[in-house]
């Protein structure tokens, strides 16, 4: 009589979006997933005078480090060929311990983002225990695997980067996912966006040059983080520089999620660009 | 058959007693604003007593457990969906309380085909200092109180009225504060079921000695009552919510560590 799910702790269930031919696949991809035409990515029809088409989120960037995992982003947000906004978050917390870095489009992104959010925290309250990690994984890759037809057809692409503390192993642990929603885990890095592929040697580079990324302590993984992040806005049009606005990090450790303060993030950055960056503006 | 206006009202007093039986011999739950959040705390057998509802809600509720499991997970459902179809600012415990769970309890109450829900429920919303936080208490017929600063499900509307009474008195400021007034209010909430009236010769009337069993009378003293509770191997079970946390998860069971120094006083 008061019921209103099977008891299962499924948030998909319980927004009415999870239908049987799909397993839940659609949880979000809504009506356009399997709508017939395809949308048109530019047009030149009404937009809001700076950009349109979608909204992209671009370089994001995820490394363990001794205590755990930095995530780093850079704040641009493009639309075709317009700079959109130039204070984006796109390192997001799911819950106390987990974090996504979102890149590519910003609407589908954040949709997730609010869905992940519950349905993580709905599993959790209505089971009175936590979603595993394995769950929680998953859950993921069928949002981005009932994201495909969408993507395909141009729109509302996208692909996260997803960073844990594991209590158990007592260390930090990254995922990275495909278009497809397939799932790896790295050993020690992982990053997504378009300025993403410029950059990928560099990781090996410094792993090799200086050490493990594992064996950092957090302002040295910091600063290398955010020098490739610098390298990415260099090499890839729609990641934005630390020149304007600084980059966010947020790290992951024992207890739990943090910000790095906004201080430490202005002196490396000063370090690395050797000048103040001319317009930081708070958050 | 015709139906007559006795019937009913029979029908109905059946139902309330039959109902409060059974509340009578549960374990209360209080609820206390202290200024850092809000404190939630029963003792209990085997099954858990306080629950996170929503990023701001919590619950408890005295009576029987799977009508208590029904409650806390129609709440949590409609918590959920609410929060993620508009907005997580949006759920308030004022619209989920009085417009999804009172009518649906309501229902069930009025259905003479069916067991009415034995259970009575406190509700809390954390805001942003004790003043604002916002108490519902919810009765097995639907019923509801809106409260300021504490609240507590007990027994009887008697032992709930004491309960609260001492609560404000107390008005805890910290956390250790507030555990240790709300194991008291717990204690006034199980022993003073209802008033003693002294008799002619001075003696005190005893609210329990219908009673068969020995067991459950209790001296009107909060203290003995928690006594004899921890003795019988209840769990104290106490949660938080924290005003000032920087983490996404403002609810926080609190472990045996947290409340050793507390109940330390009553072993």
């Amino acid at each position: 009589m008061l019921r209103f799910s099977e008891g299962r702790g499924d948030f998909a269930a319980l927004i009415g979006t999870r239908s049987p031919e799909s397993g839940g696949a659609d949880a979000l991809a809504g009506p356009s997933a399997f709508g017939p035409a395809r949308l048109p990515v530019t047009t030149n029809g009404p937009d809001n005078g700076l950009a349109s088409g979608e909204v992209h989120g671009t370089t994001v960037i995820a490394v363990k480090y001794r205590d755990g995992v930095i995530n780093v982003g850079d704040r641009r947000a493009t639309g075709g060929f317009s700079i959109m906004y130039d204070k984006a978050e796109k390192v997001l917390p799911l819950d106390d311990y987990t974090l996504i870095a979102i890149s590519g489009s910003f609407a589908k992104a954040m949709e997730v983002v609010r869905y992940l959010r519950h349905a993580f925290r709905y599993y959790e309250r209505s089971q009175l225990q936590p979603m595993s990690l394995d769950g929680k994984l998953s859950e993921l890759g069928r949002v981005i695997a009932g994201n495909v037809m969408a993507a395909m057809n141009g729109i509302g692409a996208f692909i996260p980067v997803l960073s844990t503390f594991d209590p158990d192993a007592n260390e930090g642990r990254i995922f990275f996912y495909d278009g497809m929603g397939a799932r790896f885990e790295t050993s020690e890095f992982g990053a997504a966006g378009s300025g993403s592929t410029q950059i990928r040697g560099i990781f090996e580079y410094i792993a090799k040059v200086k050490g493990p990324w594992r064996e950092m302590d957090r302002d040295t993984a910091l600063k290398e983080a955010l020098t490739l992040l610098e390298i990415a806005a260099d090499l890839d049009a729609a990641t934005g520089g630390s020149s304007k606005v600084l980059p966010l990090a947020k790290t992951i450790t024992a207890d739990g999620i943090q910000d790095v303060e906004i201080d430490t993030i202005r002196n490396i950055v000063k370090e690395i660009n050797g000048t103040e960056p001319y317009a930081v503006q708070p958050v | 058959m015709p139906y007559s206006l006795y019937d009913w009202n029979e029908a109905i007093q059946q139902r309330n007693e039959y109902v409060e039986d059974r509340l009578k011999d549960g374990s209360p739950v209080v609820a206390v604003s202290y200024e850092d959040g809000i404190l939630l705390l029963s003792l209990r057998g085997a099954q858990r007593k306080v629950f996170e509802v929503y990023d701001r809600l919590i619950m408890g509720a005295l009576g029987k457990q799977s009508d208590i499991e029904s409650l806390r997970l129609a709440a949590v459902d409609v918590a959920h969906k609410e929060g993620f179809e508009r907005s997580p600012d949006d759920v308030s415990i004022q619209r989920l309380v009085g417009f999804s769970l009172s009518p649906a309890i309501k229902r069930v109450y009025n259905d003479q085909q069916s067991v009415p829900l034995t259970l009575r429920a406190v509700f809390a919303e954390m805001d942003r200092t004790p003043d604002t936080d916002h108490f519902f208490v919810l009765g097995y017929d639907g019923e509801f109180e809106a409260q300021q600063r504490c609240a507590v499900a007990a027994g009887t509307p008697y032992a709930e009225d004491q309960a609260e009474e001492f609560l404000r008195e107390a008005s805890p400021a910290t956390l250790d504060d507030a555990l240790r007034a709300a194991l008291t209010a717990w204690g006034i909430g199980r022993s003073r079921l209802a008033p003693k009236a002294a008799d002619e010769e001075g003696d005190d009337f005893d609210p329990l000695s219908d009673r068969n069993d020995t067991n459950l009378k209790m001296a009107d003293d909060p203290a003995v009552a928690i006594r004899e509770a921890l003795k019988d191997k209840a769990t104290v079970e106490a949660a938080i919510l924290n005003r000032n946390s920087a983490r996404e998860t403002k609810f926080r069971l609190l472990k045996d560590a947290d409340l050793e120094a507390v109940l330390a006083e009553y072993r």
